[in-house]
């Protein structure tokens, strides 16, 4: 069988052999102090933790930072296990060892419903196919920041590290001071006993690395002095004074040549004959360098200068006869228009990734029936830091800068590009100047590498304009969804039937960046169904099924993936339902969620926030929305008015349930961030491609959500002793449905399309 | 080519001292002043904001031709380790940013506001902050501004 067919396929239930099988023991995942190595003065002592000598702590850091607060969330919980200030964590670069890779993500790219996942319901099916996933990710070690899975994936093996730790330190100073153990205190770092010695982490450090741990425990929850608090992030220092360095930032060399591309205009297009002379003859201009297909890259012409101005300048300034997609020009009209058909086909045809009940009778019986089309375009990623990275290729080794999600393949990509091994590239993973799923791709990578091969060993520093980012980005696939649901004699939902349609994501970027994986079998993508096939709300008979489509579009992993689309689809739906019931909309959906007791509280906490029922202003109104994601249950109550016709939000509250949190500030500040990046998606988001040509190219084209359209956003969080959930993108999947639920509530008008700036 | 950069005349190195050439690449590429970015190319963004005699521009359409001996205030300079500025200081005490690649822009977009006009107003604020932010700092912009004009008025 294909790994990638086992790495990503729903697993049958078998075999009894699975009880008592916990999917990974958290001890495997310490690693050895030989992953880490120690320099003079520090001592590692697992494959997370080494102590330096003035007794503060060196984290291994296998997440990448791209404003989400993984690296304060990470280090907060090591700071917690082991009594120490979080300002004395400091971080270090992860290896590429298998230990440090993402398992979390992996094991929730499975497509489990929810219900068979939670904690006193695994299935034994789930359980197997959980396992076996998990050995997967473990072997392979890939080592990914996305699917809002870092702390979930840390949670144990962090603390279970931390933890050990501590015990070999408290171990050390039991036997160096013949004091039994339990009466040693730990606090600030500092370990004493009451009879008088004191010593900190780094005078035991030695010692403590040949003591064995013990009898290892986690400190519990009702000892935590860090876990909970909203710490201050120690990254944001260097935010504020221009210090942090980006990919655009480094200059490694002072004679740092520069380099701008100029794709193809048309997605999947190639060059013509590339008038390399005239591009020489441009001021400034030293070298010329075709560029080839790789890991999803575009055909290109790269130009390097001694700056990117002079490089840009003449890249923009390029032309030539560009060739044509050999299958055809692209055209969203016509991909969108063949969309809804196939949603409408995809609830017969399309893969069933739910289904109970006999929701065809269920559908003819129903004394009531509704449906509705759904529509939502492509959309860019548009991170503030285009896309950029920094390479030298010299005596066969290379070295590479780059913000990436995905180092370990990024590395591997360079490698392939410059014909060497692994082991010979460099990589040096800098801060993310935005993420959202752009920076899981590795395409810039592999131009920057193959450039800096014909600059005779001086470093190049390829930098994308805006432009090309925005018409060469891996978009977030267009999706339509066919939705039909009969309800009975009092307005409740009987069947619902759910047809939709839209490009797989997750093996075009297999393809792209994990080609040895990627095989002729396309098993079922759950990033296609996710939010529609596991949505909460109980319905005796439901069939969910989805049509993969092969649209031609690059298309990627785009902050909340399938559900960014999906929980308007589906909340949207069910609104229209309760409307449909005469019923008010938070009291339709809590009678349907009565198995689901951490699902409703969501709900009723930002109901009761947000003063569901109560009397607004004339001219305003309120909507709602209730999303799982990525582990996480959010509920947003949003207020708007209409100006000029259009929405104008005033205020979004929103209630999540995450499981611990670690750090509230931060979830609060992701909450934010979320809502504002579906707002900007609801209102604005669309990418349109005309005879292969992307026409949105810069902020003017594809607007962002500015400062003064920003409404009053207000975080709710939910306590909870459960483990740890997403936080990175679960927030965005509610905004668009509870907009356009507030809109109708307002006009009356039900849009069923995004973006609201487009009609219909 | 000379510029006056954060108090300094710094020449800039002969690839970047075309007249035409955006402020913006003379400060990256020429002088290695990282702090101000790239954004759009356009004005659009604000990223790349920094001051000319005070006054926010944003670089990316700045040429070096007009500038003449102009002074020129980029992140680097807004403050410093022991003096920094209040907008600096109340954007860790409000935890502004996030993935902070903006960030340089937005406080040299909000610290010409307050020189300006110490004590702005909601619209005041939301008119002179048009820069953009994908991480969705905004809110917490707003509020850090707010609270550095009223440091500011205390002291």
């Amino acid at each position: 069988m294909k790994r990638r067919t086992l790495l990503l396929s729903g697993l049958g239930a078998s075999a009894a052999l699975l009880v008592g099988w916990a999917y990974l023991p958290p001890r495997s995942r310490l690693g050895n102090a030989g992953s880490l190595p120690a320099v003079e003065g520090e001592i590692s002592l697992n494959g997370w933790i080494k102590i330096a000598a003035n007794g503060d702590v060196l984290l291994a850091m296998n997440r990448s930072e791209m404003g989400q607060g993984v690296h304060t969330a990470l280090a907060q919980i090591v700071a917690e296990e082991l009594s120490l200030p979080l300002a004395r964590v400091h971080l270090i670069p992860a290896g590429f060892e298998s230990l440090y890779g993402n398992i979390a993500m992996f094991v929730g790219s499975l497509p489990l419903h929810p219900r068979q996942t939670e904690p006193g319901h695994v299935s034994l099916g789930a359980r197997l196919g959980q396992w076996t996933v998990a050995k997967l990710a473990r072997e392979l070690g890939i080592n990914a920041t996305g699917g809002s899975s870092s702390v979930s994936d840390a949670w144990e093996p962090l603390r279970w590290a931390a933890a050990t730790a501590r015990q070999q330190l408290l171990g050390a100073a039991s036997l160096r001071w013949k004091l039994p153990l339990p009466e040693l205190l730990l606090e600030d770092g500092l370990i004493s006993h009451v009879s008088g010695p004191s010593a900190n982490f780094g005078a035991l450090a030695k010692e403590a690395a040949a003591t064995p741990p013990g009898e290892v425990k986690l400190k519990p929850a009702a000892k935590w002095q860090q876990i909970g608090k909203a710490l201050a992030r120690p990254d944001l220092a260097a935010k504020v004074n221009g210090s942090a360095v980006f990919g655009i930032d480094v200059r490694p060399d002072k004679d740092l040549l520069f380099a701008a591309v100029r794709h193809c205009p048309m997605l999947g297009g190639g060059l013509g004959v590339v008038p390399v002379n005239a591009l020489l003859q441009q001021p400034g201009v030293l070298r010329v360098v075709q560029l080839g297909t790789v890991a999803g890259s575009h055909a290109a012409v790269a130009v390097v200068a001694r700056n990117s101005w002079h490089a840009q300048r003449a890249a923009a300034s390029l032309e030539m006869a560009w060739q044509q997609r050999p299958a055809g020009a692209l055209n969203t009209g016509l991909i969108e228009g063949r969309l809804a058909e196939q949603a409408r086909e995809a609830a017969q045809q399309g893969y069933a990734f739910f289904s109970q009940g006999e929701v065809d009778t269920a559908l003819a019986k129903a004394p009531r029936q509704l449906e509705a089309l759904y529509q939502a375009p492509y959309l860019a990623h548009a991170t503030m830091e285009p896309m950029n990275c920094t390479a030298r290729v010299k005596d066969g080794r290379v070295e590479v800068w780059v913000g990436s999600q995905v180092p370990g393949l990024a590395r591997a990509v360079a490698a392939r590009v410059a014909g060497v091994a692994e082991e010979a590239v460099t990589l040096h993973l800098t801060y993310l100047g935005g993420g959202f799923g752009r920076r899981l791709e590795a395409d810039h990578v592999g131009q920057a590498v193959r450039v800096a091969m014909d600059t005779g060993g001086v470093p190049v520093q390829l930098l994308w304009s805006r432009e090309e980012d925005m018409t060469h980005d891996f978009y977030r696939p267009a999706g339509a969804a066919f939705l039909q649901a009969g309800l009975d004699a009092e307005g409740k939902p009987l069947a619902l039937r759910v047809g939709s349609a839209g490009d797989a994501i997750t093996p075009r970027w297999m393809e792209r960046v994990i080609p040895a994986l990627a095989g002729p079998v396309e098993p079922p993508d759950k990033t296609a169904s996710e939010g529609l096939f596991d949505q909460p709300y109980a319905i005796p008979h439901q069939r969910i099924a989805h049509l993969a489509t092969h649209s031609g579009v690059p298309v990627g992993f785009w902050r909340s993936v399938g559900h960014s689309h999906n929980a308007f689809f589906i909340e949207s739906f069910v609104d229209e339902l309760a409307h449909a019931a005469g019923a008010d909309p938070l009291a339709y959906r809590l009678a349907l969620l009565e198995g689901l007791p951490r699902h409703a509280a969501v709900l009723k906490r930002a109901a009761q926030e947000a003063g569901w029922g109560q009397v607004l202003p004339k001219g305003q109104a309120r909507g709602l929305a209730l999303h799982e994601s990525f582990g996480s249950i959010v509920a947003q109550v949003i207020e708007l008015s209409s100006q000029d016709g259009r929405p104008r939000v005033q205020r979004v509250v929103c209630a999540i349930d995450c499981g611990v949190v670690v750090n509230p500030g931060i979830v609060a500040q992701q909450m934010e961030s979320a809502v504002i990046f579906g707002l900007t998606a609801t209102l604005y988001g669309r990418i349109d491609i005309k005879d292969g040509v992307v026409q949105q190219r810069n902020f003017p084209d594809y607007p962002l959500l500015t400062l003064a359209q920003t409404p009053r956003i207000e975080t709710h969080l939910m306590a909870s002793d459960l483990p740890p959930t997403g936080v990175g993108e679960p927030g965005t999947p509610p905004v668009a449905p509870a907009l356009a639920n507030a809109w109708f509530a307002l006009t009356g008008e039900r849009r069923r399309r995004l973006p609201f700036a487009v009609a219909g | 080519m000379e510029l006056k950069v954060n108090g300094q005349n710094l020449s800039l190195p002969e690839h970047a001292s075309d007249p035409a050439m955006p402020l913006l690449w003379a400060l990256r590429d020429g002088l290695h002043l990282t702090g101000t970015k790239f954004g759009c190319g356009v004005a659009a963004c604000g990223a790349c904001t920094v001051h000319v005699d005070g006054q926010a521009v944003r670089a990316c359409v700045t040429p070096l031709g007009s500038l003449q001996g102009n002074a020129i205030t980029t992140i680097e300079a807004l403050g410093s380790a022991e003096h920094p500025h209040a907008l600096q200081l109340a954007w860790l005490a409000e935890q502004v940013p996030q993935c902070g690649y903006c960030q340089s822009g937005m406080l040299m977009a909000a610290a010409a506001l307050l020189a300006k006009n110490p004590k702005p107003t909601e619209a005041e604020i939301e008119a002179a902050m048009t820069n953009l932010c994908r991480c969705g700092s905004y809110p917490r912009v707003r509020l850090a501004i707010q609270q550095a004009a009223a440091l500011g008025a205390k002291r």
